[in-house]
C-alpha cells in the first residue's frame, strides 16, 4: 500500500521523519527544530525523540538550545519512569494479602518488561488489571492504604462501576501518577467484547516483581484496542508510535511473532482494530506487517464505513500545527471519532442517556483551568 | 505584533505574538531595555495572545493565551493583557526550563556575589528584590533563581518585576527613577504592576553569578529589624520545597541544592523598612567570601 504521508502537513512530515530517521535531523535549521520540537512536544513526543535523536549519536551535533529541551524532556521521561516503578512496587507490596495475579497494562508493562518504545515515554497513570471477582478487594484495600478517588461525582462513580471497565481513576498523596484499576481491556457492555480469562491465561510474569503483563500479542492487541476505544481522539499519535515500537521489538525477537498476533485476533476477535492500526502504522511509520498473504485483509473489520473511519482517525492522529488553530474539519473528525468510540462501548440507550448528562454538565463548567500564580 | 518578536532573558528565549494592539505600546515600555528581535528561529517558548472567538470577542472584550496551539487557562478580561501574559509565561517556562535547577527565587547581583531570595508566601519578595535592584544590585531575576547544573551558576531569567497592590506605591517612592509600567487594577490577585529592568541588567543578561548568600525574608510591620543565621538543613529543605522541578531532576538536583547550602551564608530577614532592609542585605553580602 503506499504511504499517504506526503499529503500530510509539512510539521507532521517533519516530525514523522524524524521519528523514522533521527540522522536526518543533523541537517535541520533553526526554524525547522523549533517547529519540530513545538510539534513533537505538543504529540507528547518528545522524549521519544529525544531517546531516538540519542540513540543515533546526533547528541554532539545540534544547536545547545534544542539539546537542552531534548534533555529535559529526556529527564521527564526518566523521572515518570522511575516513579511508575516506584508506585507499582507500592501498589504491590500493599495488594499482596488480597493474593491475587496483578497485570500491569499499556506504559506500566512497557516499563516493567524494559520495551524499546518505553524510551522517552511520558505517561501520566499506572494502568492495571485484575480479575473481575477480586475487584472489590482490591478496591478495600487501595482506600484502606489511602488512595482516594478522584472524581468524586457519583454519577461518575456509577458509569464506571456499571458500564465501564475499569474504577474510577485513583490518587495517593506524594504519588504523582493516576491509578487505574482495569478488571478487563474493553468495556462489558460494548459492540467488541474482551476475554479477560483469555488474557489472563496468556499473561506472562516480569521476573523480579509481582508484576505479569500481557503476553507480546496481546499487547499489541490492547494498544490497538485501547487507541480504537478510547473516546478522546486527541493526542493519539503516541499510542500508534507505542504500537509500532511492540510490534518492531516482538517481530525481531520471535520469529512466530507474526503468526501468534494473527491467531490471537482471531481468537479474541479484535481483527478490526488490529487493522485499523497496523494500516494507519504501516502507512505514517512503516511498520513491517509480516502476516501472511490474505491474513491482513482478512482482519478487516466488517462495517462498512472503513475508509472514512481510517480517513477520520489520520485526520485525528495528525498533530496540529503548533502555529495554528484546529479547523473546523479537525473539530468535525475529533467529534466523529469520539462518537463512534462512545457508541462502540455502550448500548444506544445507555449512550443517550450519557451524552445528555455530559452535556449538561460541560455547561456549567468552566473551560480550562484558571491562571493563578 | 501579528509576526511577533522575540525576547532574549537570559536562560531562555520567548517569541511573542498577539493581535492585542494595545499590548504592542505596553510591551514596548516595560521591555525597553531589551533589544527587540526577529521572530524567525528557535525559540524556548512561543506565546500568542488572541482575541476570544465568536460572541466572547464583541461582548466581554475577552484574550486567551495560546501557547503551540493549546490553551492552557480559561480566557481572561482583554484589559488585563500584560500580566496575564507575564504569568503565563512564568507558568510555561517553569515547566519547559527542566535542564536548570528551577528555585522559585528572587536572585539579585552585587560585586560578583549572587543573593537568592526563596519566595516563601508573605515574603515580600517581589518588594525586597525589586528595592535591591534599584540600589546598586544587579537583578536576575524576580521570580526564577536559574541554577545551572554543570557548575551551580545562577543565570538570569530577566523579566519586568511585578509588583502587587501597595508594593507598586511603596516602590514608586522608594526608586522615583525606576520605570513602572501601568496599574492594572482588576487582576484577580489585586492591582498589578511591573517595573522595568535597568539598563545595566539587561545589558549584562547572559553573565552568570556565583550565589554568596540566601536570605529568607519576611515583612513584618510589627518588627524593626531581625537578622538571624538560618541552619543549613533548614536552608536545604526550604530550597527544595521551593523549587519547580526538584523532584524531577532527583539526584542532580539534590546535589545542586547541597552544594548550593553548603557554599553560601543562610540568614533569615525580618523587616518593615526596605531601606534598612537593603542596608542589612549590603552588609551581610560584605561579609560574604
Amino acid at each position: 500500500m503506499t504511504s499517504t504521508r506526503h499529503l500530510l502537513a509539512p510539521h507532521m512530515r517533519l516530525l514523522l521523519s524524524a521519528l523514522d530517521n533521527a540522522s536526518s535531523c543533523a541537517s535541520l535549521n533553526a526554524n525547522s527544530w523549533d517547529c519540530l520540537v513545538r510539534t513533537a512536544r505538543s504529540a507528547r513526543l518528545l522524549g521519544v525523540l529525544a531517546a531516538r535523536i540519542g540513540q543515533a549519536g546526533l547528541t554532539g551535533e545540534i544547536p545547545e538550545a534544542v539539546a537542552n529541551h531534548l534533555g529535559a524532556a529526556e529527564a521527564e521521561s526518566r523521572y515518570l519512569r522511575q516513579m511508575t516503578l516506584r508506585q507499582l512496587a507500592a501498589v504491590a507490596e500493599l495488594l499482596r494479602p488480597v493474593g491475587t495475579r496483578l497485570l500491569a497494562l499499556k506504559g506500566s508493562a512497557y516499563v516493567l518488561r524494559d520495551s524499546t518504545c518505553a524510551a522517552g515515554r511520558m505517561p501520566r497513570d499506572v494502568d492495571i488489571m485484575v480479575e473481575q471477582s477480586r475487584l472489590n478487594e482490591i478496591e478495600q484495600a487501595l482506600l484502606a492504604a489511602g488512595w482516594e478517588y478522584e472524581k468524586t461525582d457519583p454519577y461518575d462513580q456509577h458509569y464506571y462501576r456499571a458500564w465501564s471497565h475499569e474504577l474510577p481513576p485513583m490518587r495517593a498523596p506524594a504519588m504523582p501518577l493516576e491509578l487505574d484499576v482495569h478488571h478487563t481491556i474493553l468495556p462489558p457492555l460494548g459492540r467488541l467484547r474482551a476475554d479477560a480469562q483469555a488474557l489472563f491465561a496468556a499473561a506472562v510474569p516480569v521476573a523480579g516483581t509481582d508484576w505479569w503483563t500481557l503476553c507480546p500479542a496481546d499487547l499489541v492487541l490492547h494498544a490497538a484496542v485501547h487507541l480504537y476505544q478510547d473516546s478522546e481522539w486527541i493526542g493519539r499519535l503516541r499510542d500508534l508510535v507505542d504500537i509500532d515500537g511492540l510490534v518492531r521489538e516482538a517481530a525481531a525477537t520471535d520469529p512466530r511473532f507474526w503468526k501468534v498476533l494473527g491467531t490471537r485476533a482471531q481468537r479474541l476477535r479484535l481483527g478490526g482494530p488490529l487493522w485499523y492500526v497496523l494500516t494507519l502504522a504501516n502507512d505514517w511509520l512503516g511498520t513491517p506487517v509480516a502476516l501472511a498473504p490474505g491474513e491482513l485483509d482478512a482482519l478487516q473489520p466488517r462495517e462498512p464505513g472503513r475508509a472514512l473511519v481510517l480517513a477520520l482517525s489520520r485526520r485525528c492522529l495528525a498533530v496540529g500545527d503548533p502555529e495554528g488553530e484546529s479547523g473546523w474539519r479537525d473539530r468535525f473528525a475529533y467529534a466523529a471519532m469520539s462518537l463512534r468510540a462512545n457508541w462502540m462501548r455502550m448500548p444506544p440507550h445507555l449512550l443517550l442517556y450519557h451524552a445528555t448528562r455530559k452535556f449538561l454538565r460541560s455547561l456549567r463548567r468552566e473551560r480550562g483551568q484558571t491562571l493563578d500564580t | 505584533m501579528r509576526d511577533g518578536i522575540g525576547l532574549d532573558f537570559g536562560a531562555a528565549r520567548a517569541r511573542i505574538r498577539s493581535d492585542v494592539h494595545e499590548l504592542g505600546n505596553v510591551l514596548a515600555d516595560i521591555y525597553r531595555s531589551f533589544p527587540l528581535e526577529e521572530p524567525a528561529g528557535f525559540f524556548d517558548v512561543t506565546v500568542r495572545l488572541r482575541r476570544g472567538r465568536g460572541l466572547r470577542r464583541y461582548l466581554r472584550s475577552q484574550i486567551e493565551l495560546v501557547f503551540d496551539g493549546e490553551t492552557l487557562f480559561a480566557p481572561f478580561p482583554a484589559d488585563t493583557h500584560l500580566p496575564m501574559l507575564e504569568w503565563g509565561l512564568n507558568h510555561v517556562l517553569a515547566q519547559r526550563l527542566g535542564f536548570h535547577l528551577l528555585l522559585h527565587a528572587g536572585v539579585v547581583e552585587r560585586d560578583g556575589r549572587a543573593v537568592i531570595m526563596p519566595a516563601l508566601p508573605g515574603s515580600g519578595k517581589s518588594t525586597l528584590t525589586a528595592a535591591l535592584a534599584t540600589r546598586g544590585f544587579r537583578l536576575l531575576s524576580d521570580e526564577f533563581g536559574v541554577v545551572r547544573l554543570s557548575d551551580g551558576l545562577f543565570l538570569p531569567l530577566l523579566r519586568p518585576v511585578a509588583l502587587k497592590n501597595e508594593s507598586i506605591e511603596l516602590i514608586a517612592t522608594f526608586a522615583p527613577q525606576a520605570t513602572i509600567g501601568p496599574r492594572f487594577p482588576k487582576t484577580r490577585k489585586g492591582t498589578v504592576a511591573h517595573m522595568a529592568p535597568d539598563d545595566d541588567s539587561v545589558a549584562r543578561r547572559h553573565e552568570p553569578a556565583r550565589p554568596a548568600l540566601i536570605i529568607f525574608p519576611r515583612y513584618d510591620p510589627g518588627v524593626e529589624l531581625e537578622v538571624e543565621p538560618e541552619l543549613p538543613s533548614r536552608a536545604f529543605g526550604r530550597l527544595a520545597v521551593n523549587s519547580f522541578d526538584y523532584e524531577m531532576l532527583g539526584p542532580a538536583a539534590f546535589g545542586a541544592v547541597s552544594r548550593l547550602v553548603s557554599s553560601c551564608r543562610v540568614y533569615r530577614l525580618v523587616y518593615r523598612d526596605l531601606d534598612r532592609a537593603v542596608a542589612a542585605v549590603r552588609e551581610l553580602l560584605s561579609s560574604c567570601r
